[in-house]
């Protein structure tokens, strides 16, 4: 029997989230609220469409399907939007996009079907990520035990903020586990991202049960989690409680700004910068100093 | 090794000059066939071309290894009116100054050229053969029109042809090859008329033996001349070297790497003063080149730096000549591209991994020199070794274009299905841009230029034109009244046929004129079989005699516009062939709404069966039609999808698309998807791609992608670009091409051409100089999608 799941994008020609070329997963709905997420639209699992403007002619095709009769400009309209997606499928320029879906896992399996033969040149395969990987244990379930089953290497990107019971089987599955340290001041933690970290650094911390490869992240925030105190005591964390991982430094963008635009959700965030090469090199020095070998999937 | 300094100012010379022409070897030939009247015509041609080569001028340049050139001019590009003046009489005026592809020449050489060479031509060029013998209905949708095209085989020279360095040039140098034609004159009975065109064939033979060796003598005289006067005595020794050498080759077989590498382009040269040709192959030089490499390396005489500067001064020498075309063809074959194409690795014919040394120095003498020419292709098989595919990925990020990738095993499939024995399918190289050729054929790889595209405007409007108006091809009822899009398709296929038709019937007179006045000695001692039959190869002296190859244009733009009508009209229910049509004829204009409709259909290029099987039940009908016709020589015609750059050309005379193009724009090469409409990821244009059952397409398929820098920048992004490739050849695919270079870096070219005058880019099938290139050809290249997204 298949489940259904809500995911925000299959994204083929993954190439930075593990090894050779991916297909990613983008399943929707996140416990963290972090302030520089660039993937809002996975808030919640609730079906939603995007708006980019920037992209829209202002042709009004969308105005003529909706059966809401909303107008190019959604955002004053959108409690009235049922994310019913035919405004997404006649939109030329794609400036309508649905964002979240809500899909069959099979679906989702035959859609990583088509990629196969690029997977298997490349040494690649799917990843889980998100909003939040595993905030659908049974979905991830299903889609882990089949995709496993069929041969295919399986990595996931998570918040680490979850039951390690109800994903503990999917874990199992897995050739690379990637999981964040936002910070390692539980207040600043909870500040920046709506939670505590302790369940976070106690689940890295339980990794040490799985085969899989572990790469510990830590998304470099200027002006938040960028100075040597915390990614020494971040480095020193993983050496201490999950040897043999490695860990991974990834600068700030705003990439996901236009993503904001289209939900007509406000981005003000001017005091968050991105670190320069020459400081994340700095930072990833002081992690080897720690003991810790760094990652770099670019 | 950084590049010498001796190559860089060669380089820069290069990058910095215009092409001359010169009409040395126009002036020899043409003095040579007055003296010559009522001989046999293979004769005729190889006493010219030994007379051309006692009589043109010998020039050594500064600092050059390998020497050689085909007129006075380092730059040169020469004249064969023998083929087409017509069009050179039109037009020479204004050489200097086209847009596309200039030339310079000075108004006395024009004037001496109009006084004393064309007017012996006139009547006899090939051109003048072709019009005389061809249709007013022919003319009408064949000669000059976009919508079919054949002129390359009936203005200029032919070319298409692999030198058979392996069992012939290198073996036996032009001594061996005339001393075999001697003893088989020998054998002849004159009495016997089939043998007494054989000794014609082996008189000619010796002729063009005859004129290289004397090429060769003529050039180690010059170097010795100079080497008395030269103050610089490392200079001097180098000219006496070159002296020698010279005195050896080509009438001797070659017997270290330096030797070859002259021999291998006297050869080159031998074959541009004989028919100025496009697409004259050196073909596998890794392959033939490695055995001196190895001897020299093991007598200590070599080292990879000196065999790599070599190398790197014959791919200057494959770029300092410049081949001489109209502006028709220009736009067709944007950048003073000639085609020399260079294959490296893939297997050898016993199936082993064939890449060795010079495989790898080919690519570090691309990257240094971003020349041009040679056209570097590389064959990429199940098993290619990693640090192979890590060097072309490499090459591949740098941006220039090169080298064209083809999936082993799908070139091996197409010649396969031309008949080819497995020893020499296996020993495929490539021709021109995307053909998979060999050494033992003579095949017209770029025949006819075939508008999918045109096809369909003259089935939606009634058989015209929609920009003249005028009634070209077939009569066809009233587009508003078509019911289905399967009458469309039939109406699609009935004009498709006539243009199938009348490419067959101009195609095959061409044939007929070159048997009768296109004798070729020159390129025929350069084929094992020509020799051994004694027959030229318009004679059919080849092992593979192969039917002329069609080049559909226009396949995407003509799926997408079915589609469109498929969606919109006949399913959905949101427009009517009249809207359509009314749309087409206003070129959108006040139909913006419907344009946005048409543009949000499914596009070729995604991995959308919807349009993709479209196109490839067109592919496959283009197939059934055009092998359906023999030619000449009782040999079925041949498809493919190559990609000179014949979209601009064929776009501009055709109105708009029901896709969403609008009028005069460019149409798409090859199976490449339409410009900008490839918008999933480059996984699925390549899945998409692969649909077009490429191995039945035996005369090549071309897909050009643009991939963003950052994607190749890393070790890992070319690993993932190598699992591309392999991906894509596992999935049937045949070639693939990318652009890697930003738009930002390419509009700053465009303000900047004195920043940017060796930046190579993709065109298609082929990489020229990207300020080189006429504003709207570069303004295209930057059009074309980039997959950018992860």
């Amino acid at each position: 029997m298949s489940v259904k799941g809500y995911i925000m994008q299959l994204q083929p020609f993954s190439v930075n989230d593990g090894d050779g070329i991916r297909t990613t997963i983008f399943m929707a709905g996140c416990p963290l609220r972090c302030k520089w997420c660039s993937n809002p639209e996975g808030f919640t699992r609730a079906e939603k469409i995007g708006w980019y403007k920037r992209k829209c002619i202002g042709c009004g095709m969308c105005t003529e399907v909706c059966p809401e009769n909303i107008g190019i400009d959604m955002n004053p309209e959108r409690e009235k939007c049922i994310a019913c997606g035919k405004c997404a499928d006649i939109c030329p320029q794609n400036a309508r996009m649905q964002l979240v879906s809500y899909v069959d896992a099979d679906y989702v399996i035959s859609e990583i079907h088509k990629h196969r033969l690029f997977y298997s040149y490349s040494g690649g395969g799917v990843t889980f990520s998100g909003g939040e990987a595993t905030g659908q244990p049974e979905f991830l379930d299903y889609l882990t035990e089949n995709l496993y089953e069929m041969g295919y290497s399986l990595d996931i990107e998570s918040s680490g903020y979850f039951d390690m019971d109800k994903v503990y089987r999917s874990l199992e599955r897995m050739d690379l586990i990637f999981m964040d340290i936002k910070h390692m001041d539980p207040c600043k933690h909870l500040y920046y991202t709506g939670v505590d970290n302790a369940v976070i650094l106690e689940n890295i911390s339980g990794l040490k049960h799985f085969a899989a490869e572990k790469v510990i992240r830590i998304p470099v925030i200027g002006g938040v989690n960028d100075d040597d105190e915390n990614i020494r005591a971040s480095a020193a964390f993983v050496h201490e409680n999950l040897p043999g991982a490695k860990m991974e430094l990834l600068p700030y963008h705003r990439f996901g700004i236009v993503k904001y635009e289209a939900l007509g959700i406000p981005y003000d965030h001017p005091d968050f910068f991105t670190p320069s090469p020459a400081r994340m090199e700095e930072m990833r020095e002081i992690v080897r100093s720690e003991g810790i070998e760094t990652a770099d999937f670019r | 090794m950084a590049i010498t300094e001796r190559v860089e100012k060669i380089r820069q010379n290069y990058v910095n000059t215009k092409p001359h022409i010169s009409y040395e070897r126009a002036w020899s030939w043409t003095k040579s066939f007055q003296r010559t009247e009522g001989q046999p015509h293979i004769v005729r041609t190889a006493q010219a071309f030994k007379d051309t080569c006692e009589e043109l001028s010998v020039n050594i340049w500064e600092g050059e290894l390998v020497v050689g050139t085909s007129g006075e001019y380092r730059k040169c590009a020469i004249l064969t009116p023998e083929f087409g003046w017509l069009w050179i009489n039109d037009e020479i005026d204004t050489f200097p100054e086209r847009g596309q592809d200039p030339y310079d020449v000075t108004p006395e050489q024009t004037e001496f050229i109009r006084k004393n060479i064309f007017p012996y031509w006139k009547g006899k060029s090939i051109e003048e053969a072709f019009l005389a013998r061809t249709s007013e209905a022919t003319k009408k949708i064949g000669v000059d029109t976009g919508f079919l095209d054949t002129d390359s085989k009936w203005r200029n020279g032919i070319g298409e042809i692999s030198a058979d360095y392996i069992d012939v040039l290198l073996p036996k140098g032009y001594g061996g090859i005339k001393a075999e034609a001697v003893d088989h004159i020998a054998a002849l009975d004159e009495a016997i008329p089939e043998e007494k065109q054989k000794i014609d064939f082996y008189k000619s033979i010796i002729l063009i033996a005859d004129g290289m060796i004397t090429l060769g003598r003529r050039y180690s005289a010059k170097a010795a001349e100079m080497a008395q006067n030269e103050p610089d005595p490392v200079r001097k020794t180098e000219l006496e070297e070159i002296s020698a050498i010279c005195a050896k080759i080509p009438e001797n077989a070659p017997e270290s790497f330096r030797e070859a590498i002259q021999f291998v382009w006297f050869v080159q040269l031998g074959g541009i003063i004989s028919e100025n040709p496009l697409a004259w192959n050196p073909g596998r030089f890794d392959q033939y080149m490695y055995p001196y490499y190895k001897h020299d390396l093991d007598e200590g005489t070599i080292d990879y730096d000196k065999a790599l500067e070599l190398v790197e001064c014959l791919w200057l020498k494959y770029s300092e000549w410049a081949w001489t075309i109209s502006k028709n063809t220009a736009s067709f074959f944007a950048g003073y591209t000639n085609f020399e194409n260079l294959t490296i690795g893939g297997t050898k014919v016993d199936g082993t991994d064939a890449t060795n040394d010079i495989s790898f120095m080919a690519i570090q003498a691309t990257r240094e020199c971003m020349t041009h020419q040679p056209t570097l292709s590389c064959r990429i098989h199940p098993d290619c070794p990693p640090e192979f595919m890590a060097a072309v990925t490499e090459l591949v990020s740098t941006g220039c274009g090169f080298p064209a990738i083809h999936g082993d095993r799908t070139g091996y499939q197409m010649l396969s299905n031309l008949g080819y024995e497995p020893k020499d399918a296996r020993d495929w190289n490539n021709c021109g841009c995307v053909v998979p050729h060999s050494r033992k054929t003579f095949e017209w790889t770029s025949a006819a230029s075939i508008s999918f595209a045109a096809a369909l405007e003259f089935a939606l409007n009634e058989g015209k034109s929609r920009l003249s108006g005028e009634l070209v091809s077939l009569p066809e009822k009233d587009p508003r009244t078509f019911t289905s899009l399967e009458e469309i398709i039939e109406a699609w296929k009935k004009q498709f046929r006539y243009l199938v038709r009348h490419g067959v019937i101009s195609l095959v007179t061409a044939q007929e004129i070159h048997k009768e006045i296109g004798h070729r000695p020159f390129m025929s001692a350069c084929n094992e079989y020509c020799l051994k039959n004694g027959k030229d190869l318009v004679d059919g002296g080849a092992k593979y005699n192969i039917g002329p190859v069609f080049t559909g244009v226009g396949l995407s733009v003509t799926a997408n516009s079915l589609a469109v009508i498929k969606k919109l009209v006949f399913e959905e229910g949101t427009a009517t062939m009249a809207d359509i049509i009314d749309a087409l004829n206003d070129n959108w204009e006040g139909h913006e709404s419907l344009r946005a409709k048409a543009l949000a259909c499914p596009k070729y290029g995604n991995d959308n069966d919807y349009v993709d099987s479209i196109a490839r039940d067109l592919a496959d009908f283009f197939y059934d039609e055009v092998t359906g016709y023999n030619d000449l020589y009782g040999n079925h015609f041949v498809t493919a999808f190559m990609g000179i750059s014949n979209y601009l050309p064929t776009g501009k005379v055709l109105g708009a698309t029901p896709e969403g193009r609008y009028a005069k724009d460019p149409i798409n090469e090859g199976v490449s998807p339409y410009t900008g409409s490839d918008t999933s990821t480059c996984l699925a244009a390549l899945r998409s791609a692969a649909k077009m059952n490429h191995d039945m397409h035996s005369g090549g398929t071309l897909l050009n992608l643009r991939l963003n820098h950052d994607l190749v920048a890393t070790r890992r992004g070319r690993a993932n670009l190598g699992a591309m490739l392999q991906s894509y050849f596992a999935l049937g695919g045949f070639h693939v091409q990318f652009n890697t270079i930003s738009n930002e870096v390419l509009k700053d070219a465009q303000k900047n051409p004195d920043k940017y005058r060796s930046l190579l880019v993709r065109v298609a099938g082929y990489s020229a100089q990207f300020t080189n290139l006429s504003r709207e050809m570069q303004d295209s290249i930057m059009a074309r999608n980039a997959h950018e997204e992860f």
